[in-house]
This record gives structure tokens, sequence and C-alpha cells, in this order.
């Protein structure tokens, strides 16, 4: 395992000089050693014990080199083997050295110099041995560091060697599986954990090895019977050697998320056929209403323009009853006619494509307004159209709604001397538009004001007011389609006030 | 009115045909009225071909057109007489039962010159056709080519 830089940081290789630190004091050190030793040498000289010196200056380097150091031994062996040659060798109290004297003085210099030699060796080993131990505990208290944050993380982590025999297993997958590390070190991990691969385990073995790692989902059974599926990540461990020595697994429970996925498919497929289904009806309510735009429209035509011709050609022989009735045949054609147009009107909303525009709601209440004229010509209406924005949406379903909202406020104030009719907007909720209506026509009942969107519904008498019933389930609908809301308020006899409301974008 | 255009007239169901005959009557336009029956009956008319191999080759001055028609239907019928230079000179006005938009759409990109809705009211019906018949047969200048007839 690499020593990380922290780790290195916080080791600092001191060179080990037994209390001796400082130059000064090591070559102090090395000078005191010599004297002493010269010391000792002449004051054993003078009780008579010769030839003691040269083992003692060898003591004194010894000793330096042990305590001191290289540098402090070399100044003991100059220093010796001067005093040495001044004291204790021939001719005496001179440093020069007799013939005869200089196998002897050789002899004792190259003794200084092997034990000194012996003694740097020794260090330098004992150092680094220091050194190695030193490393080895970092390393140590590393290890069980990284070991204990591994088992801090949520995710399983669990080593094993090739044979995928469980050789560490984290606090993690204690949690994820429930068995203990002692449970499972030591145990076989696809018999342990029952393991079902995506594909093959030669396969996977043969990715690991080819590139050191393999992703993929596997299927487990955790201690308490319980499956699993876990999202797993595998590293291949070598040795110095390349060899594959081990297995690191890292593991994630995604049993919920493929669960939720799951559904999310089938959510999805279901939501397909519906999707079909209801293409399939639209494409099949649209060939209905083609249809009916072509053939249901011409036997009405052909009864209504033979009664037509009837009236003409018999009038003269019928008699007030028969012609009454010539009449209503000719009113009821007419108001089937209008009912299957206004039918086809309000199903083609449903159908059709919005295509949302800036509109300006003045135009289009503009619009509406001469739409309206034949019913509005000699009648006393005071309209107050206050100012309006534009709205956004598709132009001709929003002035389709407009034209029945006027047309609607025109016809129920029909019997007002007076009529007023008021076209405004007011404050909705944050980011729609709200557009009222308001009139002071015959009203409605506030008890009733839910049949009021509905098709076919109507609150007045047909001979009261003419009408298909199909006019503001229009209104509803285009608003619908638009994201709005459509509501009204009113009391019979006092008027009504529509409302609608569309987003400003 | 000195000349009256002639009108070919397609039209499956014989009770509209009657109608429209009789609403041409009322304004004494009928007399120049050609019926076709289906849509290539009326091709059948315009190429000569068939029981009108006998006929002049001059053509209508309008062309009213249904557009549900047995075996060519009316907008086939439109796109044939519209790609053909000799005939897309022709004014095809379709008079149809249905307000369908996508029937409206396709016979204007095909080149239709009037698009009319049969209204479902006789009188209605009645002033539809006189209109059509007087501007198309009376007042519209018809290309070379077509028949006029003095009144």
């Amino acid at each position: 395992m690499r020593v990380s830089n922290a780790g290195k940081g916080m080791w600092k290789p001191e060179i080990p000089s037994r209390g001796v630190t400082s130059v000064i004091l090591r070559y102090g050190f090395a000078v005191l050693s010599v004297s002493i030793a010269l010391g000792t040498a002449l004051l054993l000289s003078r009780y008579n014990f010769p030839d003691v010196a040269d083992p003692l200056f060898l003591f004194a380097i010894a000793t330096s080199v042990w305590y001191a150091g290289r540098g402090p031994a070399i100044l003991a062996l100059v220093l010796g083997s001067l005093a040495n040659s001044y004291y204790f060798i021939e001719p005496i109290y001179s440093i020069a050295i007799t013939h005869s004297d200089i196998p002897h003085f050789v002899v004792f210099i190259l003794f200084a110099l092997l034990i000194t030699g012996f003694a740097a060796i020794r260090r330098r080993v004992e150092q680094g041995l220091r050194e190695a131990r030193d490393k080895l505990e970092i390393e140590a208290a590393e290890r069980t560091q990284q070991a204990s944050l591994l088992n801090l993380t949520h995710d399983a982590i669990f080593v094993r060697d090739m044979g995928f025999v469980i050789t560490y297993w984290n606090l993690g997958s204690q949690e994820l599986y429930g068995w203990t590390a002692e449970d499972a070190i030591g145990k076989q991990s696809h018999q342990l954990l029952q393991t079902v691969y995506p594909m093959p385990l030669d396969d996977i073995r043969a990715e690991l090895l080819r590139t050191g790692r393999w992703e993929g989902e596997v299927n487990r059974i955790k201690a308490d019977g319980t499956h699993v599926v876990v999202a797993s990540r595998w590293s291949l461990r070598r040795d110095e050697r390349q060899r594959p020595v081990a297995i690191l697994e890292t593991n994630n429970d995604i049993t919920e998320r493929k669960r939720t996925e799951e559904a999310i498919r089938k959510l999805n497929e279901d939501l397909e056929k519906r999707t079909a289904e209801l293409a399939s009806i639209n494409k099949e309510l649209e060939a209905f209403a083609y249809s009916i735009s072509h053939d249901l429209r011409a036997p009405l035509r052909h009864m209504a323009g033979y009664a037509e011709l009837l009236q003409k050609n018999a009038s003269s022989i019928l008699d007030e009853k028969s012609r009454r009735y010539m009449t209503m045949i000719l009113e009821s054609a007419k108001r089937m006619g209008d009912l299957i147009d206004d039918l086809l009107a309000f199903s083609r909303i449903g159908r059709a494509e919005t295509q949302k525009t800036v509109v300006s709601l003045e135009q289009l209440v503009k619009e509406a307004l001469s739409e309206v004229q034949q019913e509005t010509d000699g009648r006393k209406i005071d309209w107050r159209i206050g100012a309006l924005p534009n709205l956004y949406g598709d132009r001709s379903m929003l002035r389709l709604a407009l034209v029945n909202l006027v047309a609607n406020a025109v016809k129920f104030t029909r019997k007002r001397v007076q009529a007023e009719i008021e076209v405004g907007c007011t404050d909705g909720k944050e980011g729609e538009t709200v557009v009222f209506i308001r009139d002071n026509g015959v009203g409605f009942d506030m008890k009733y004001v839910n049949k009021l969107f509905g098709v076919f519904q109507r609150l007045h008498r047909t001979e009261e007011f003419e009408g298909t019933g199909i006019g503001l389930a229009t209104v509803q609908r285009i608003i619908n389609r638009h994201g709005g809301r459509i509501w009204a308020e009113g009391l019979v006899d006092k008027g009504a006030t529509f409302y609608f409301s569309v987003p400003k974008s | 009115m000195n000349e009256l255009g002639r009108i070919l007239i397609v039209e499956d169901d014989p009770k509209d045909v009657e109608l429209t005959l009789t609403a041409l009557e009322e304004y004494n336009l009928a007399n120049e009225v050609v019926v076709t029956r289906d849509g290539e009956e009326a091709l059948d008319y315009l190429y000569c071909r068939g029981n009108f191999k006998m006929r002049t080759s001059d053509n209508p001055a309008v062309l009213l057109l249904d557009l549900k028609l047995p075996k060519v239907d009316g907008l086939e019928v439109l796109q044939q007489i519209k790609s053909d230079e000799k005939m897309k000179m022709i004014p095809v006005v379709v008079l149809t039962s249905s307000r369908e938009e996508r029937d409206m759409v396709a016979s204007y990109k095909l080149g239709v010159n009037a698009y009319v809705v049969k209204p479902v009211d006789f009188h209605e019906f009645v002033n539809a056709i006189k209109e059509l018949g007087v501007f198309w047969a009376v007042i519209n200048e018809p290309p070379p080519g077509s028949v006029r007839k003095n009144n």
C-alpha cells in the first residue's frame, strides 16, 4: 500500500545522535574523548603500565564514531595519532617518529580507520532499520485508519481473493446483506449471497482480467432471505508482479430504484396503450363527425326542400292547420340543421390543434359585435367596452368564444328597453387575464349555475329564447383547451356576468 | 341576359339534382345544364369519351362539383381538372354538404374557384344556387373555349 502524502509529512527522518546533537558538541566530544584517553594513558604510564596508549586512543576514536559520528571520529583519529606520536612513540615529545616505529604507527591508524568504518556501517544499518520500522508503524496506522474509514461509508465494500473467498467485509456490507464480518470472511461470496449474475461468470472474469474493472447489476439474497438488486462495481488488485490477487467489490442497493423503474416502465406502457386507444377513438370520432357532416345534412336538406316545394305548390288547397304543419316541419328541419352544425363545431374544437399567437382582444370584440349586428339592429343597447389587453391563444377559437358570449348577452337582454352590455378585463390570479361580459338581461338562478356549461343544457324555454344549448359548452371547451377557467354569476331578472381566464403565456 | 354559360353539375344524389334544377329553373338558368352522376361520368364528359364521345369539345362555363361521389370522388375530379392544361381554366365550384375544414383546405389547395356549403334551409339553398348560376353562367366571363348560348 502506498504511503500517503499526509503520512509522509508527518514522518521526519531524524538522525539519531544519542544526545550529541550540535556540531560543536559532537566535535567537542571527540576532543574530550581523545583528551581523556591521553590523560589516562599519561597517568597509567606514570604508574608503569606501558603500551596502553594505543588501545586507549582506539577506544576514544571508537567512542567518538559511536556517539558523535564520522567527522568527529576522524578528528579523534588525527588528534589521537598526533598525541600518540607526541607522547608515546619515540622520539617522545615530538610528532616525528623513528623509522622503526612507522609500521606500529601505520597499523594503529589502519586499525583506527577500520573501527571507524565498522562503526559507521553499523550506524547506517541501524538507521536504516529504524526508518523501516517507523515506516511500517505509519503504514500500519494508515491501514487501520483506512479500514475504519471503509466502515464509515454506507456503501457495501468487500474484498475477495481470486477464489471468491471473502477476506474483508465492511460495515456497509453487513447493513446491506445482514451478514457480519465474522459470518462472511472466509466464505465463498456467491454461495453466501446466492448471487445471480447478468452474464456468464467466465465473461465477467475475462473482462475483469482484461480491463481491471467490471460493472453490472446483480441479484442477491440477504441473510433474512429477501431479494436485493445491487449495482456492483469490481476492481481487480494485482501484486507487484502484476499477478491478480484480490477483487474489491462495491455495492449499492438499487432494489427500490429498480422497482420504481419497473413501475414507470409499466406506466409508460399503459400510457402508450391508452394513447393508441385514444388516437384510434379520436380517428373514429373524426370519421363519425365527417360522416354526420356529409350524410346527415343531406336528407335534412331534402326534407326542407321538398316541404318548401310542397308548401309552394299546394298552399292554395291546404287549410290553415295544414299550412301550420308545413311550417312546423320546416322549422324543425332548420333547427336540426343548426343543431348538427353546432355539434360539429363543438366536436371540432375538441379535435383541432390550437395554434397560439398574440391576439388583440379589442379586435376580437369588434369582430364579435359586427357578427351580432343583425340582432342588434333597431335595438337600444348601451355598449360599455373597457380597455382590453392582448390575449395569448388560438385566434379563431377565442373569436368563436367571444361571439358566443356576446350573442348570448344580446339574446338575453332582448326584453330590455335599454340593454346594457359591458365587456372588460379584471384582475385574476398571477399570470392570467380575466375577461368578463356583463349584461342586464334575464339572468339565471345560481342554483343552476352548474348546468350552464353542459351540452344541450338550457335554462330557458325555446319559445322564450331560441338556441341549441351548445354555445356555452363550446365556450367552456375553448377556454379549457387554453388552460383557463370559465365561470358565471347571475340573478333572476338581474342580469348575468360571464368570466373567463386565459394564461398570459 | 343574352348569353348563358353551360353549367355542368356533378351530383350523385337524385334529390339534390332535382332541388338544384328546380332552383335553377326558378331563375331561368336551367336550359344549359348537364348533369353527371359520378366523378367518372363527369370526367368522361369533360374528355368527350364514353357516352359523351359525340359531343362538341367545348368546355362548360362552370362546374358544380359535389365531393362525396361514387367511383371517382370530387377531390379526384378536381385534381384531374386542375392538373390538365386544357381543363384547368374551367371554373370549379365545390358544392357540398360538408363544412369540414379539411375538405375545404384540400379543395383550395387543389385550386378550386369557390367552396359553397349547401344550406339546409331551402330558401337559402335556392338563393345560393341562384347566385352561383347567375355569377358563373352569366356575369363571369368564362375562359376561351367555353360554350355560350344565346338566350
